[in-house]
């Protein structure tokens, strides 16, 4: 008698038999994937949407640690292992807003950073962030 | 032909180093943090620290022994007082069924926590280290950092990384801001707060066996700030099995009503599991001790226990008490890092194995907290001598 085993695919959280070699009978093989990266412990797909979507919006509000989450959080519908098309629609403009952002904020930073006070001028001195914790006196409590 | 069936006893010892590593990890990673974050910042400056710890007593180098005990237990024990009066506070909100008032609450108090505390630590590290950052960069990441981890801990789902990076942080922060306080009040706190652990989950009176009581009598998880660590998949055929089903939020019936109106997600977690060939899961809920913050008044949880899903909780209480230990140790030396590293970890894992045997709700604090402080005396009493004459002698190190 032929023997018959089952498969779990741990990523994919879901078991069924292995379809036989012969091909076609009653071997039906279930490969389910997740919208989230963790996988059956994660979302389902209607709940991904709304959380992808408020994500999305939320990260506007000048929180692009937001749209980080929201790419890494749905990196199965980033890659194309899961498709999902409406969940797509608002992960992808959240990659690409968080990768703008990086870029702005690292040129800026750079900049501050290597261009020091001369090309700040005495303003650097007033900008940097341990001369001002110690002219306001943020950490005067510890 | 029947796949071949490994009998029960491999199955669990497969999963069971998993499971503990789940749990041992992020303790250490966190008493790593506190390590690093009190030998980089430490400065003379010791006492002098304005907060209810030290409403009793501040200490003062020049005096005596006996006046620094005093001080020391009269600080401890109303730090214990008010968390006692603060548990039953907590006790009586969740019988009255203020979930959404506890929620918000908790919310708000690790906003303040990260904002505020992180803050403070991010500002100490780049005074002491003149990293050249400047204010617009610095303030648009801090309120990144905690709006997302106020966030990730309570309102909404992330990634459980996610959730587990933010709980970390927020126990290295709260215990760092610990080490503060002066010594003898450190040790004489900790070994308050493992005798009221003891007392508050094993009493039959105590306030935190009747919050997990009326958590397992609702089928309702506690809302405070709870690590758990990932359910481990089970191969098949291995004996067990375990599913997290998620409840639909509009089909849940049971008394989350509070939680539905808001519409946020937050706790509700499984109820099922479902156990294929082999013995049946018992469903057991969490437990947990809970221990307030003095000055944030947050509602962290000690104790350690098994969800439903049978993934190990360790309230964050723990990881912060811990860590108190070994950065108050760290303030020493570094081998007194070491010993009471491997004696935390002892009494961690001892604990985990009575968890195993009893099922139950168990305070986690005593037996990590007693070993700790043994071998801080034993180390410094007889380690400490060995070794500094091995140096010294050119015999090893």
């Amino acid at each position: 008698m032929e023997r018959r085993g089952e498969t779990i695919d741990e990523e994919q959280g879901l078991i069924g038999p292995r379809p036989r070699a012969g091909g076609g009978g009653e071997g039906v093989s279930v490969r389910r994937t997740w919208p989230t990266v963790d996988g059956p412990h994660g979302l389902s797909e209607e709940e991904s949407v709304a959380y992808a979507r408020s994500y999305f919006y939320w990260g506007f509000a000048l929180l692009p640690f937001l749209w980080a989450v929201n790419c890494c959080y749905f990196w199965p519908v980033l890659r194309n292992s899961h498709p999902s098309p409406h969940v797509r629609r608002y992960v992808m403009p959240s990659a690409i807003g968080f990768t703008i952002f990086t870029v702005l904020l690292g040129s800026w930073s750079l900049t501050f950073l290597l261009g020091g006070e001369q090309l700040f001028g005495p303003a650097w001195n007033d900008l940097v962030m341990y001369n001002l914790a110690d002219k306001l006196g943020l950490t005067g409590w510890a | 032909m029947a796949e071949a069936n490994p009998n029960s006893n491999p199955a669990v010892l497969e999963t069971l180093g998993e499971e503990m590593v789940r749990i041992v990890a992020p303790v250490s990673a966190c008493m790593l943090l506190v390590v690093l974050l009190v030998t980089a910042l430490s400065s003379s400056s010791g006492g002098g620290l304005a907060s209810i710890a030290t409403i009793a007593y501040s200490d003062d180098s020049s005096d005596s022994l006996w006046d620094k005990l005093k001080g020391a237990l009269l600080s401890s024990v109303s730090f214990v007082v008010l968390i006692t009066l603060l548990t039953f506070l907590l006790v009586l909100l969740f019988y009255l069924r203020c979930i959404r008032f506890l929620k918000s609450y908790m919310a708000l108090s690790s906003l303040v926590v990260l904002a505020f505390l992180g803050g403070e630590v991010f500002l100490l590290l780049i005074s002491r280290f003149y990293v050249p950052v400047d204010v617009v960069t610095f303030s648009l990441l801090l309120f990144n950092f905690a709006v997302v981890g106020v966030l990730a801990v309570f309102l909404a789902k992330v990634p459980i990384m996610v959730n587990q990076g933010y709980l970390v942080i927020i126990g290295v922060l709260v215990a760092y801001w610990f080490t503060l306080l002066p010594e003898w009040t450190t040790w004489a706190l900790l070994i308050a707060m493992s005798l009221y652990d003891l007392a508050a989950v094993l009493l039959p009176g105590g306030p935190l066996r009747l919050l997990v009581e009326l958590a397992i009598s609702r089928d309702e998880e506690l809302p405070a700030l709870v690590y758990e660590a990932r359910p481990v998949e089970h191969l098949p055929g291995a004996g067990r099995r375990l599913w997290r089903e998620r409840r639909d939020l509009a089909s849940n019936s049971s008394s989350n009503s509070n939680n539905l109106e808001a519409g946020d997600p937050a706790s509700q977690d499984t109820s099922l599991v479902i156990a294929e060939e082999g013995p049946s899961v018992s469903a057991l809920t969490a437990p947990f001790l809970q221990q307030q913050l003095e000055r944030h008044g947050e509602v962290d949880l000690e104790g350690i226990g098994l969800s439903s899903s049978g993934a190990i909780k360790l309230g964050l209480g723990d990881f912060i008490f811990y860590s108190v230990l070994v950065g108050r140790a760290a303030l020493y030396d570094f081998m007194t890092v070491y010993a009471c590293y491997l004696a935390i970890m002892a009494g961690l894992g001892i604990t985990l194995l009575l968890l195993a045997f009893y099922r139950k709700a168990l305070p986690a604090l005593p037996v990590s907290i007693a070993l700790g402080i043994i071998f801080y005396l034993l180390t410094r009493a007889s380690l400490e001598v060995f070794m500094v004459q091995c140096s010294t002698n050119l015999l090893m190190f």
